[in-house]
């Protein structure tokens, strides 16, 4: 353990990441070991996928505290980038993936350098006409997006549908070790900073300009590579699917449902969503979407962290103590100061505090 | 070392600052004083760079700091104590800390930086893993200092760092100021409603009223001026 510790950053615990190790292998051996029926193997790669989506706006959501209701934006450009690539291009599909990622975060670029500077309700009513108007260009755009019969790609082989599970967990797996980088190193308490208070982060010399940029960037290329590795998977996109505010919600879903902010909840709250949308779809097609409003509506009053907020109270039950911003994430950062809590302690005096 | 000429600062069509003038030479203490609104604190907003002036001109060092935006003005060593701290409370004291040397010139000596904080502050060492929130009044504006030292300033500006504190923690406050001057070098801006331990404490002083520099001078001077006396110190 002492060995391994030696080059890992020292923001990292050694243990976390010799459980990741794990559960990788894990996750990696598990369609060689177990016979997986088809649906099985399609779930947990989408699972994979939504999961690196889902962490991806966190960094924005949770990190920066900036919630967007307009990543399908992203999602979509990425997915019908891609699937214009692989149609008319002879581009290897990854290569087709990554170049749909990256026009996905050139275009959050494009809108979130001027929305960015607004924060909180407004940031978010903001993405909600970028979503809403992006969509409604896709779906006139027919000579690229196929209009509202959508585009198909060649059904791909039996083989190929096995390896994207691979992929999905390599890209996911991408996606955490970025999310632990950016939430541990030195960028990480820049973004918390802005998150907590822009002006007192500027007067340090944190730029809420550059950051958030930076952030969105990034957010937009790994939604925009999950979009691009949807259209793979299912062979065929629409955009009222792909850019639709559903989409957007989605993503909202599974980071409050986990637990804004934090990366293990994050990734818990992807998990759920896909169990809950299997189910709540083939059981209840009508009411779904109330039922998610009422699971968004039970998490913000009963339990802000989400998941991950559930889980701190069970490590506590049994004696753990998280150290003091651990729980830097919630709506605001307001739910962790009140879940960590601790009443002021008496004044130092003089002769204390003075060398 | 600062020169502020001339500025009008607004807030929406309200006038907050009607062509105020200041000036802070090197290795000086000044101080800016004057009672609830009068634009003290919006004074040193327009520096710091959270309220632009609508006109005049800000000088730091001979350049104007107009178009400099406000993170690249910490780097170039101006440092706000802010009024109410401003923490973050969310984060630990550390992190706080830490966060004061975010600027290129003061990342590498992060370290160097913590040792030189927690020796001017033991206290802070031992709320170090602590959420800033969980700090007393008193403690949370060690850290706001710390912070601000942090980023190796060259001017450091304290908006009302006596406010809401204990009166034993007040004089505490004003020593730390002196001792940063006397034994740092610090060039310090520092605005205050509490006239005469400002005034005490500085090497000149302004009396600000509702947006204008009434007077101006050596502290010795106002602290003797009779208008001042009985307008302020009910003397």
């Amino acid at each position: 353990m002492r060995r391994l510790a030696s080059w890992l950053p020292e923001w990292a615990s050694p243990w976390a990441a010799a459980g990741f190790v794990v559960v990788l292998v894990a996750l990696y051996a598990l369609p060689l070991v177990v016979v997986l029926d088809p649906y099985t193997h399609g779930i947990l790669t989408q699972t994979f996928m939504f999961v690196a989506a889902a962490l991806a706006w966190n960094w924005l959501g949770g990190y920066v505290g900036q919630i967007s209701f307009g990543h399908a934006a992203m999602f979509g450009v990425g997915g019908f980038v891609t699937a214009r690539l692989l149609l008319s291009t002879d581009l290897p599909f990854f290569a087709a993936w990554v170049v749909g990622g990256l026009v996905a975060g050139v275009y959050g670029l494009l809108w979130g350098h001027p929305t960015l500077r607004l924060r909180g309700p407004y940031f978010a009513i903001a993405t909600i006409g970028v979503g809403e108007a992006t969509r409604l260009v896709a779906t006139f755009w027919s000579s690229f997006t196929g209009g509202s019969s959508g585009i198909s790609l060649p059904i791909p082989s039996g083989d190929f549908k096995q390896a994207l599970y691979w992929y999905a967990l390599y890209f996911m797996a991408a996606v955490v070790l970025l999310s632990y980088y950016l939430r541990k190193s030195r960028i990480g308490l820049g973004l918390l900073a802005i998150k907590g208070d822009v002006d007192a982060a500027g007067d340090v010399g944190v730029s809420a300009t550059f950051y958030q940029d930076v952030v969105l960037v990034l957010s937009g290329i790994v939604v925009g590579i999950s979009g691009g590795f949807y259209a793979s998977f299912f062979s065929f996109i629409e955009p009222s699917d792909m850019f639709g505010f559903e989409r957007s919600i989605s993503l909202v879903l599974m980071g409050v449902i986990g637990g804004i902010g934090t990366i293990l909840g994050a990734a818990l709250g992807a998990v759920v969503y896909v169990i809950l949308q299997e189910n709540l779809i083939a059981s209840y097609p009508d009411l779904y979407l109330g039922l998610y409003g009422l699971l968004l509506v039970a998490v913000i009053l009963f339990e802000p962290l989400g998941l991950s907020g559930l889980l701190m109270r069970g490590a506590r039950l049994v004696g753990y103590r998280p150290g003091a911003g651990v729980a830097a994430g919630g709506i605001g950062g307001a739910a962790a100061t009140e879940a960590t809590g601790g009443a002021p302690e008496e004044e130092p005096t003089l002769e204390e505090a003075r060398p | 070392m600062l020169e502020i000429d001339d500025i009008e600062v607004y807030y929406g069509d309200a006038q907050a600052i009607f062509g105020l003038s200041l000036e802070v030479g090197e290795g000086e203490v000044v101080t800016l004083v004057g009672s609830n609104g009068a634009g003290k604190t919006t004074t040193l907003r327009a520096v710091a760079g959270i309220r632009a002036p609508r006109s005049g001109d800000i000088r730091f060092e001979g350049e104007s700091l107009l178009k400099i935006p406000p993170h690249e003005r910490a780097e170039r060593g101006i440092a706000l104590v802010p009024e109410g701290r401003e923490l973050w409370p969310q984060m630990s004291v550390r992190e706080n800390l830490e966060l004061g040397a975010f600027g290129k010139r003061a990342r590498g000596r992060v370290e160097e930086s913590l040792g030189q904080v927690m020796s001017l502050f033991p206290r802070l060492e031992e709320r170090a893993d602590q959420l800033a929130g969980s700090l007393s009044g008193g403690e949370q504006q060690m850290c706001a200092i710390g912070r601000a030292l942090m980023s190796k300033p060259r001017l450091l500006m304290f908006d009302e760092p006596s406010l809401g504190l204990a009166p034993i923690l007040v004089r505490q406050v004003f020593e730390t100021v002196r001792h940063l001057h006397a034994d740092e070098g610090l060039t310090i801006l520092l605005v205050e409603q509490n006239l005469r331990k400002a005034l005490e404490s500085a090497d000149r002083g302004y009396v600000i009223e509702t947006g204008r520099i009434k007077t101006e001078g050596p502290s010795k001077e106002l602290l003797q001026d009779e208008t001042i006396r009985s307008a302020y110190l009910g003397i």
